[in-house]
């Protein structure tokens, strides 16, 4: 009983982070909307780690998900907003479709793209986010390159008060319920079969065949899983909070940037990596866009150059190595 | 393992310590100003309209402050003080910054982000702060059909950019009555069309052709054969600058010619006549302003609207010492400066900074600045500014329309392409 507890001890530290961020946020006045972007670059990072970081496959077209998952979202919302009675419940439509669209693309990105490997597997991927962009723009499908603005929608559903407050706060309260049941799930990958088979293959693919592990099937399962994440993190941040849906916005190369970036920060196949990747990441750009604005990136990018250097595999990969043995180690992994 | 725990400690430590004492180190509000809050696009895609707002901005400050002699509020002049973070033009900044600027700097009023998106994204945080909220670069429509109702624009909506154009040729030819309408398929163009083809129709003019381009196109010659064949008048058309120049180098190659041509977004740029050279010659481009405006006190005064702010060769002095360059400003400038002269008077007509005062004060105010004239309607949408329309006359730029803007007359019917092969320029 007490070893399947302290299986789960990895998770303290990364809900504290959590609870630490919506405590700041909900009583020091003005922070809000600083924590909302940190919890998304967090939650963004939690997601794109289940694929990147559990087997090292680098998905270019990853911010695609985030995309149909916005769409999912916006269109359950447009389309549904004038049945009477529906109410909230149109926001649950919303999340399924997010959810029911992002693993639909996943599975035929997957089928096509995961036979692939290593730099191969990555330009296969890096034209996902574009050639969808181009297919909704061009066969005119969701309005087209008009995209979609719902706010009035929103207004209709759930009122002017609470369509505010959805955007402005729960919204970012569901951004953090996704990022900290995203890490749940991790710390369950991690913790069984399907984790010892990712690690396996993300060391040596060809020899975790050899021992008989199903490669193929694991890959899909983290693929799969990863995309349904990114799909629900642009359903809220993207959708909920911004009610509007243009196609060149939601199908930016940009954003899978940043996923990298994050998760290789933090530390690729923690579990606590993305948490502090996005936290750097998000506390640094913020604070040097408003002490040097216009400045920042040049700043950014050497502090991105030397954390790289001296954290090869991540600040918490270092964390990790540092407290090997020790008591601490049963929470930083 | 003691002092790796000690180590990690203190990084972890440092860190709360930088994300909280970046919040101590906000300053308190300005006592005895007025601050103007601005996300602004310093950097990422929109810097470039990012950079010339800000120098807009500074300019019309310099000249409140300075000349003016600052705002009048309960019968004290009061200073304005700009207070603003670089966004990068990314969504996610736009609304932490927002939030930063009401609740830790303060400010009395936001200036949205450049761009229908990024304005947008802001709405909602102003709204739930019931903060005032300018926007100088969403042209959008659809923003002001949100409900939103501290949302005010300068900015003209994207709808009426070739009502101009349509007035122009419906004035000088009314016998014109073929108009075509080719532009890319993005959320811009399409806006900016349906309010053309909207208003083409109200004026009489018959829609005889209507068809999209993909963005990104190196082909438009299917397009421009089809077009051929429903003998327009005149065309309107375009969407960025590279399309633009294609489509008219490509009318040019099948000897397509028609009285007038308006593309948007690329006509007016140096670039396309530099690209182009004598096949640019009478193309016309709406734009929100241009340096060589004739707006003035006395404009003002016959057209029965006040005038505020400074002329157009006291703002672009202005402009340039804001920036610290030698560059000439262009309508993202203009517009972002007009919109502090707006706040300005409203401030002074509700006489108070009250938002919502001065939200409604807003929606009272009519005005000529530099910039032209100002007047909202109850959703916050511009409808007082009109748009000047461009026409290359001999390599230059020339303000054709409205009159009370124009530098020189129009061009009608623009040269054919085997006339402007000869070298004969566009000549009213």
């Amino acid at each position: 009983m007490k070893k399947e507890i302290t299986k789960y001890y990895p998770l303290i530290p990364v809900f504290t982070a959590y609870l630490f961020l919506f405590l700041v946020g909900k009583n020091i006045s003005g922070m809000w909307q600083l924590v909302a972007m940190l919890l998304f670059y967090c939650a963004m990072g939690q997601a794109f780690n289940i694929f990147l970081g559990m087997t090292g496959y680098v998905d270019f077209g990853y911010v695609a998900f985030m995309g149909v998952g916005t769409y999912g979202m916006a269109l359950a919302i447009t389309n549904l907003a004038h049945i009477e009675g529906l109410g909230i419940g149109i926001i649950i439509i919303g999340f399924i479709l997010a959810l029911l669209m992002s693993t639909l693309l996943s599975m035929a990105v997957g089928a096509v793209a995961l036979r692939l490997r290593g730099a191969y597997f990555a330009i296969a991927t890096i034209g996902v986010n574009e050639g969808f962009r181009f297919l909704i723009e061009g066969a005119r499908i969701w309005n087209g390159s008009e995209g979609l603005i719902f706010t009035a929608q929103l207004n209709q559903i759930l009122g002017r008060e609470a369509a505010s407050s959805l955007m402005t706060y729960w919204a970012d309260i569901m951004v953090l319920f996704i990022a900290a049941l995203a890490a749940f799930v991790t710390l369950f990958y991690m913790r069984s079969k399907i984790g010892y088979a990712l690690t396996a293959l993300r060391e040596d693919e060809d020899a975790a065949k050899v021992m008989g592990i199903n490669v193929t099937k694991y890959k899909i399962t983290a693929f799969i899983t990863s995309a349904c994440f990114a799909g629900l993190v642009g359903a809220t941040s993207w959708a909920l909070k911004t009610p509007y849906v243009f196609p060149p916005e939601v199908f930016e190369i940009h954003y899978t940037i940043e996923a990298i970036i994050i998760v290789l920060l933090g530390g690729a196949g923690t579990l606590l990596g993305p948490v502090v990747g996005g936290l750097i990441y998000g506390i640094s750009k913020y604070y040097l866009s408003i002490f040097m604005p216009g400045f920042q990136l040049l700043i950014f990018a050497p502090i991105i150059i030397i954390i790289i250097v001296l954290f090869p595999e991540g600040v918490v990969g270092m964390l990790k190595s540092r407290t090997k043995g020790s008591v601490l180690a049963r929470f930083i992994i | 393992m003691k002092q790796s725990a000690i180590r990690t400690l203190v990084v972890f430590s440092a860190l709360f310590c930088f994300f909280v004492a970046g919040f101590s180190l906000a300053e308190a509000k300005s006592a005895g100003k007025i601050v103007i809050g601005h996300p602004a696009c310093l950097s990422g895609k929109y810097a470039k309209a990012g950079e010339q707002a800000i120098g807009g901005i500074k300019a019309c400050i310099d000249w409140v402050n300075n000349v003016y002699g600052g705002i009048k509020v309960a019968g004290k002049k009061i200073p304005l003080k700009y207070k603003y973070y670089d966004c990068e033009s990314k969504k996610e900044a736009v609304t932490s910054l927002i939030g930063r600027l009401v609740t830790v700097d303060k400010v009395n009023v936001v200036f949205s982000a450049y761009s229908s998106g990024l304005t947008l994204r802001g709405a909602p945080v102003t709204e739930s702060h019931q903060m005032l909220y300018m926007d100088h670069g969403g042209a959008n429509n659809k923003i002001f059909r949100q409900g939103f109702r501290y949302i005010v624009q300068t900015i003209g909506p994207a709808t009426s950019y070739h009502q101009g154009t349509l007035n122009m040729i419906h004035k000088i030819d009314p016998k014109a009555k073929k108009v075509a309408l080719a532009y890319e398929d993005s959320e811009f163009a399409k806006m900016v069309m349906h309010g053309a083809e909207k208003y083409a129709k109200k004026l009489g003019f018959n829609v005889v052709f209507e068809r999209t381009y993909p963005k990104g196109v190196t082909d438009l010659t299917p397009l421009l054969s089809a077009l051929k064949a429903s003998k327009p008048d005149f065309i309107l058309g375009g969407g960025h600058f590279e399309d633009g120049q294609l489509f008219n180098r490509q009318l040019a190659d099948l000897d397509i010619d028609t009285k007038a041509l308006s593309l948007i977004a690329a006509a007016t740029l140096p670039a396309f006549y530099k690209a182009l050279t004598s096949m640019a010659e009478g193309v016309m481009g709406p734009s929100h302003w241009e340096y060589g405006v004739k707006y003035s006190a006395g404009e003002a005064k016959k057209v029965g609207l006040n005038w505020i702010g400074p002329n157009q060769d006291e703002f672009v002095a202005l402009f340039k010492k804001a920036l610290g360059k030698n560059i000439i400003p262009d309508y993202h400038a203009a517009e972002a400066g007009a919109q502090v002269l707006a706040y300005v008077l409203a401030v002074e007509k509700a006489n108070s900074l009250d938002s919502d005062k001065v939200r409604a004060a807003l929606g009272d105010l009519e005005f000529m600045s530099f910039y032209g004239g100002w007047d909202v309607d109850d959703t916050g949408l511009q409808v007082g500014h009109s748009m000047v329309d461009v026409q290359w006359q001999g390599g230059k730029r020339v303000i054709v329309w409205p009159e009370e803007a124009q530098t020189g007359k129009p061009c009608y019917p623009m040269p054919t392409f085997a006339e402007k092969a000869k070298g004969k320029i566009a000549v009213p």
